[in-house]
């Protein structure tokens, strides 16, 4: 029930094929609360202490332990590795739920409205799976989109994310201003190296959302030599709206609009919450 | 973490109505025995009368070992404690981790105890409200919080003290921001919250004034001595001594609302330590709501009376003493006749504070047809004025004609850091952007 080692959990749950692997709990507790989960056996895996922590790896990698709590993420030193999943750590719950919530758990469970996807979606990270006798690597948006999914026996363990060294925004819209599920949030990093922008938008749709062309489009309309210098302007203030525009306009399309007149009306809302928090990502990113 | 397996198969059945959830007994103990021991050596899964799988294990709470027998595994730790232990002092809100009112501390963090497989905390300490305090009487912090007015239906009332006891393991001087973020996640529908904060900040300020005293009778004592300018020069321990043992609550008493610690000594507490700013502090667009009625001498230091003037000093750390200030006297001292000879008093005070106790700063409401001070209605406009009318409902704001530039209506998310602008104090556009 409770393994205090990675290969320990890896054989019980080859053992016991029903068996749910547990760390935080918080979201499997709300289903079995609910009645939604029975589960066969649970597997604790917070004994685990070396999926607890996070390790450079060659220079330009950080690779996370999936039970690297939320609490955990937002603290200083974190932040100043990767600071818009401190960011996206900070804002996902109360402190009672990020005390337990798990980066592992929060990418098992996929959540449309989980917080870490869209950073993680956006830093193209790639998560390690374990099973018994040998492990695999998997890009996160393969195993969020079931492209490639989580097979029975197989166990979360790391999260490979590259280190950018570049600013990356995280920004989130909610109902109320206090922790709450985010109704759209935008993860944004500049990647200088390749003079690319990235953009994943989270929470309205099943699945993080990458607009490709938006990003190829806005990273020609950024003026990169002037980075570093002072008091630069980076983009045209028009520019940056625009941008909003295209990615709001790529995740949510013009069909969700038609729709019956509460819904329209709904998704219209939507779009121009996620162009704004497009906007705003690029615009404090380029600051 | 593969949630979505077919797990309900084999001999569990989902629509199975689970007893043991609905009654309070223990499960009936299995005819067929238990089941197949782990492999691995781990505690060994049961299963109950009904196919449930079940687990034996050992709770640790508030220090005892509280064996639990044939509990589904399924249990949250909340159950368990309430149907099985009879600690109901967690009570169970939601079921969902929003409400808080089933906080816990496993392991010392502070989690909802709705979320918590109990069958997985076997080898945690836990903690309840019920450990908050020995001998059934009132912790410090549920005193202040009945004190503060914080608990009205009380059902979240449990789920707060140990937030707040939480709160303030970490944090001996929590800002308001700090406490509010740190109480997000317990809901109260009743209080509004402000009977809340003000608990905290009581609890605060007499622990520390506690602290401070301590360390004055131990160390500080001959520099004391002379700001409180202590009457008695034979017996140079009375003072200290006789303010501990006012200011330490004991477990039996309750807790009076303590005055703050003097001026001189306060300092250097109250600058927050590097590393717990507040998370709009550093900011040039976070706004210090102006507090909403004025400190007054009868309330100001009791914590109970919400003296949020004080707060807003410790967030900013510009509190320094201005040359000449001596530090208010013990608690006891005679009154010195030369606090009314001493000009450098008056300046930095509010001339409120001049016009002495026991005169507050009501103001009696003017009779009946007394012109008011506020914005004053001039009658209608004059006919042929044009009519601007009023935009419909959801249209953007900066399309309006005097419309707010800038504003886009969304406000950032809980716990984004606000950038500072770059240009001064006005906020356009790129500085929210």
């Amino acid at each position: 029930m409770l393994p205090a080692s990675l290969d320990e959990a890896v054989e019980a749950l080859a053992a016991t094929p029903g068996a749910v692997p547990v760390a935080g709990a918080t979201d499997l507790m709300e289903a079995v609360n609910a009645g939604r989960l029975r589960p066969a056996a649970l597997i604790g895996l917070g004994r685990i202490t070396e999926l607890r922590g996070w390790r450079y790896e060659d220079g330009g990698t950080a690779v996370l332990g999936a039970g690297l709590t939320h609490a955990r993420m937002d603290r200083p030193d974190f932040a100043a590795l990767i600071p818009a999943l401190a960011d996206a750590a900070r804002t996902a719950g109360p402190p009672q739920i990020r005390n337990v919530g798990t980066l592992g758990g929060n990418i098992a469970t996929a959540a449309p409205a989980g917080d870490t996807l869209p950073v993680l979606t956006v830093l193209e990270a790639t998560a390690t799976l374990a099973r018994a006798g040998g492990t695999r690597e998997v890009p996160i948006s393969h195993l969020l989109t079931g492209l490639d999914p989580l097979r029975p026996g197989e166990l979360l363990t790391w999260v490979r994310v590259p280190l950018l060294h570049a600013p990356q925004v995280f920004l989130k819209a909610t109902g109320r201003s206090g922790p709450a599920r985010a109704s759209a949030s935008v993860a944004l990093v500049l990647d200088p190296a390749r003079r690319a922008v990235r953009c994943a938008v989270g929470a309205v749709a099943p699945v993080p959302l990458r607009p490709l062309e938006a990003e190829a489009w806005v990273a020609g309309c950024i003026d990169w030599d002037a980075r570093g210098e002072e008091g630069a302007a980076l983009i045209d203030p028009a520019a940056a709206a625009a941008f909003g525009e295209y990615v709001a306009g790529a995740c949510i399309p013009d069909g969700a609009l038609d729709g019956p007149e509460g819904a329209g009306a709904l998704a219209a809302r939507l779009r121009r919450t996620v162009s704004v928090l497009a906007r705003r990502a690029l615009g404090r990113a380029l600051k | 973490m593969t949630t979505t397996d077919p797990i309900d198969s084999g001999a569990i059945d989902p629509g199975t109505v689970d007893p043991g959830r609905l009654g309070s007994g223990p499960v009936e103990a299995d005819p067929r025995g238990p089941g197949p021991l782990d492999p691995l050596g781990f505690s060994p899964v049961e299963f109950g009368g009904d196919g449930r799988p079940c687990a034996s294990y050992i709770l640790r709470v508030n220090g005892f070992e509280r064996p639990v027998t044939d509990a589904w595994i399924g249990e949250s730790l909340l159950y368990v404690l309430r149907e099985r232990l009879g600690l109901a002092g967690a009570k169970d809100g939601c079921e969902q981790g929003e409400c808080g009112a089933c906080s816990v501390l496993v392991d010392g963090q502070l989690v909802a105890g709705c979320l918590v497989p109990a069958a997985l905390a076997s080898d945690s300490e836990i903690a309840t409200v019920e450990g908050l305090s020995a001998g059934g009487a009132a912790s410090d912090v549920q005193q202040a919080l009945a004190d503060s007015g914080a608990v009205q239906c009380g059902y979240c009332t449990p789920g707060l003290a140990v937030a707040v006891h939480d709160l303030l393991q970490r944090n001996h001087r929590p800002s308001e921001v700090e406490a509010r973020q740190a109480l997000c996640g317990n809901l109260c529908r009743c209080t509004g919250y402000r009977g809340v904060l003000a608990a905290v900040q009581a609890v605060a300020e007499a622990r520390g004034t506690e602290e401070e005293t301590g360390e004055d009778a131990a160390v500080a004592e001959p520099a004391a001595e002379p700001v409180a300018g202590a009457p008695e020069t034979t017996e140079p321990l009375a003072a200290p001594v006789e303010d501990t043992g006012i200011a330490q609550p004991s477990a039996t008493q309750p807790v009076a609302p303590q005055p703050v610690p003097p001026v001189s000594a306060q300092v250097a507490a109250d600058l927050p330590p590097a590393g717990e700013m507040p998370l709009y502090a550093d900011s040039e667009a976070w706004v210090e709501a102006e507090a909403l009625y004025p400190a007054e001498p009868t309330t100001a230091g009791t914590g109970v009376g919400i003296d949020y003037g004080t707060v807003t000093v410790h967030q900013t750390g510009i509190y320094e003493p201005y040359p000449g200030y001596t530090a208010t006297p013990a608690h006891g001292t005679p009154y010195d006749s030369s606090y009314e000879s001493q000009s450098s008093y008056e300046a930095p005070y509010d001339a409120a504070y001049d016009t002495g106790y026991g005169q507050s700063h009501y103001e009696a409401t003017p009779a009946h047809g007394t012109a008011a001070d506020g914005p004053v209605y001039d009658g209608a406009p004059v006919h042929g004025t044009p009519y601007i009318p009023t935009p419909a409902h959801g249209t953007a704001y900066a399309e309006t004609a005097a419309g707010y530039e800038g504003y886009d209506g969304t406000t950032p998310a809980h716990g984004i850091h606000l950038q500072p602008s770059a240009g001064g104090t006005s906020i356009s556009e790129d500085d929210h952007a």
